[in-house]
């Protein structure tokens, strides 16, 4: 099969897949996640094999024309491309699989694997698209996706909320995103990828600093960086496998993907903003992360802060090392989202951590596939998130020392908040009746925890990588000489301060060590938490809605009001006067005639 | 001695008042049409007179034709007359005031 049908499908099969769940399984589930799940292998399978055979294209055709205006449809099929579309399999598959174990007792089990299928087509979209226009309308369909999936369990009146929360927060930061790619049309003449680059290797690029803030502003949104963070911790209202497959690994990093594709735009001031945006985005969330009791909104926080470090990676002018950190953190973190489903799972949906404990030994797969994701993401030598952070934080180092030191920080707290989440819930004692009793599930939840865990520890050497994604890799710097010895004492040093510190502070008897020992410290952390939504929910309930009343005060009195209401008495008013003139007798018709003869007389005479 | 002008001015001025009067006061659409033709023949009276003290004939081309279109006239407005008091049964103009209101 030519390379551009099997992308093709690999595109197509998610949407076939939803389209018959939909129309002919909805009230079928087990049929439902079957075909689903073959769907899904058939991607993972179409998506390595496109990414060995190592054929890269591009293609596209003409979809709307108004005037000299095309929007056109195609693929634009490169490393990086082929780097994500991989990604998007592998873990979608995992994750699939692993649903058909968490999800096997849900009612509404069709629906779900139906909106899993719409998910994979929006974001395989996005992968593939080969101009923004493309781009944009999978961006929105992955909007969607996550909205439809967060609300999977509509009967829970905070799960809509958040879903109708994640849909509203993305929606501002895609109007920048949309007025960016029209700007960028309107600048450049054209908006696909590929015509930009080759104008850029030809210096006939139009550089401006609008342009790639204003996209920056989608990836704001989806990659939930400040200030529109407030959206994924919510989020954690879906179901547990959507938010390993959307609010992990795969969604909210086609903000990062999305700014590797435009690199080409990019321009200093811009990536300034950029870097900046992703350091505090790492540390606001790490910050956040440590008073954290919910299993899922430690692993949330967790992912913003670790979007931060690609967001940051990005605006200090390496999309290579952005990418590197992306792929090793879809593994570990989609690792970590799916042991917790599993623990949710094995406690009988109780995720907060101080009710569990003491589940290392009643859950040792889960136990050690999470230890793995841990020491992956906290950068322990040898594992996947070692490299890749490494990574970031001697490209900092060389670039820009304030935001080394940020994010050197920041891995501290990284350090501090896994180890906590990792010691409350798994060493000590059982805490409640339900981690007491807490059993490992079946295989389908416990096999693809495996191939993450393996995948977090590999994936972080080039070796293990297919010749195809070269063109990605070596774009990774690499330390050497004295900043390597510099960054390397630095991230073990953060290491072993972080997790000792955690390991020594916190106990296992379910109180939270910080909360008692430390209030004050708590109660800031908790506020510096609640104080974006506090802002927002003061902007919207005081300033937006009073402006809302003022314009309804308008459309009421003044349009309402005066212009309609207005206008119809006017001619009331008018046809009841001459209504009266109309009084049915002959003899006033005459006067009135003759009172006309008369003026008309004196108008001939010259009188009037 | 023939009559002057005025006198012919006068005698016109008069019979169009009384026209006037009758379509003013009368109830019955009957008579009101017959000042209606009394007005009418009033203004050609007047026609008439000036053509003569003039000696042009314009006066009296004019009349024919407002003779001719006046007998046109005469036959539709009395069948309209004759419709009316076929579908009302009245001809009293103050009874037929169905538009009013």
């Amino acid at each position: 099969m030519a390379p551009l049908d099997t992308a093709l499908l690999v595109l197509l099969t998610p949407l076939g897949s939803a389209a018959v769940i939909t129309l002919l399984l909805a009230r079928r589930g087990a049929a439902a996640a079957a075909v689903s799940v073959t769907a899904s292998a058939a991607v993972a399978i179409g998506a390595l094999s496109l990414a060995f055979g190592g054929a890269r294209f591009s293609a596209s055709i003409e979809w709307l024309r108004f005037g000299s205006f095309a929007v056109s449809l195609g693929f634009k099929y490169d490393d990086l491309a082929a780097l994500m579309l991989a990604i998007v399999g592998v873990v979608g598959l995992c994750v699939h699989v692993f649903s058909l174990g968490y999800m096997h007792d849900d009612p509404a089990r069709a629906r779900y694997f139906g909106g899993l299928s719409i998910f994979m087509f929006s974001m395989i979209g996005i992968v593939l698209a080969d101009n923004l226009f493309m781009m944009f309308i999978f961006w929105e369909l992955v909007g969607f996706s996550s909205y439809f999936l967060i609300n999977h369990w509509r009967e829970k009146q905070s799960a809509s909320d958040a879903s109708k929360k994640a849909f509203i927060v993305n929606r501002v930061g895609d109007f920048g995103f949309l007025l960016g790619i029209i700007l960028c049309y309107w600048t450049n003449g054209t908006v696909s990828l590929t015509e930009l680059g080759a104008a850029h290797a030809a210096g006939a690029l139009v550089y401006s600093r609008t342009i790639p803030l204003l996209l920056f502003c989608g990836a704001v949104g989806k990659s939930a960086q400040l200030p529109l963070q407030v959206w994924l911790p919510d989020a954690m209202e879906g179901p547990t496998p959507v938010s390993a497959l959307i609010h992990a690994a795969t969604m909210v990093a086609a903000g990062i993907y999305m700014l590797c594709r435009i690199e080409v735009l990019m321009v200093e001031p811009a990536l300034f903003v950029i870097a900046w945006v992703g350091t505090l985005t790492a540390l606001y969330a790490a910050l956040c992360a440590v008073i954290q009791s919910d299993i899922k909104k430690v692993l949330a926080y967790s992912t913003l802060s670790q979007l931060g470090y690609m967001v940051a990676a990005f605006g200090l002018g390496s999309a290579g090392a952005a990418m590197f950190h992306l792929t090793t953190h879809a593994f570990f973190k989609a690792l970590l989202f799916l042991g917790s489903g599993s623990v949710i799972l094995g406690c009988h949906h109780e995720q907060d951590i101080f009710r569990m404990g003491g589940l290392r030994a009643r859950m040792p797969l889960t136990f050690w596939t999470f230890t793995v994701a841990v020491a992956a993401i906290v950068g322990l030598p040898g594992l996947a998130g070692f490299f890749s952070k490494d990574a970031i934080l001697a490209l900092a180092y060389d670039n820009n020392p304030a935001v080394f030191a940020v994010l050197a920080l920041t891995a501290i707290l990284t350090a501090f908040y896994m180890v906590r989440l990792w010691k409350i819930v798994f060493l000590g004692k059982p805490r409640s009746e339900a981690a007491g009793h807490a059993h490992e599930a079946g295989m389908s939840v416990t096999a693809p925890l495996v191939l993450l865990a393996l995948l977090s520890v590999v994936g972080g050497y080039r070796g293990a990588y297919p010749r195809g994604f070269e063109g990605i890799l070596s774009l990774v710097p690499e330390a050497s000489g004295s900043t390597h010895m510099v960054v390397l004492g630095a991230s073990l040093f953060v290491l072993a301060v972080g997790a000792a510190a955690a390991l020594a502070f916190y106990s296992t008897d379910g109180t939270d060590a910080l909360q008692v020992r430390f209030p004050g410290a708590f109660g800031f952390l908790e506020s510096l938490k609640t104080s974006f939504d506090t802002a927002y929910d003061y902007y919207v309930a005081k300033i937006q809605q009073r402006f809302a009343l003022i314009l309804n005060f308008i459309d009421v009195v003044g349009l309402a009001g005066v212009v309609v209401r207005g206008v119809g008495g006017a001619a009331e008013l008018v046809s009841s006067g001459l209504r009266s003139l109309h009084t049915g007798r002959l003899g006033n018709y005459v006067y009135w005639f003759l009172f006309g003869v008369a003026v008309l007389w004196a108008y001939a005479a010259g009188i009037l | 001695m023939s009559p002057s002008l005025e006198s012919y001015v006068l005698l016109s001025a008069a019979l169009f008042a009384v026209g006037f009067l009758g379509v003013l006061v009368r109830r019955n659409t009957l008579v009101i049409f017959m000042c209606l033709e009394l007005m009418l023949v009033a203004a050609t009276l007047a026609l008439v007179a000036f053509s003569r003290f003039n000696g042009t004939g314009d006066g009296d081309v004019f009349v024919f034709f407002i003779l001719t279109v006046a007998a046109a006239e005469v036959a539709v407005g009395l069948a309209i007359i004759v419709a009316l008091f076929r579908t009302r049964h009245t001809i009293q103009v103050d009874r037929l005031n169905s538009l009013r209101r």
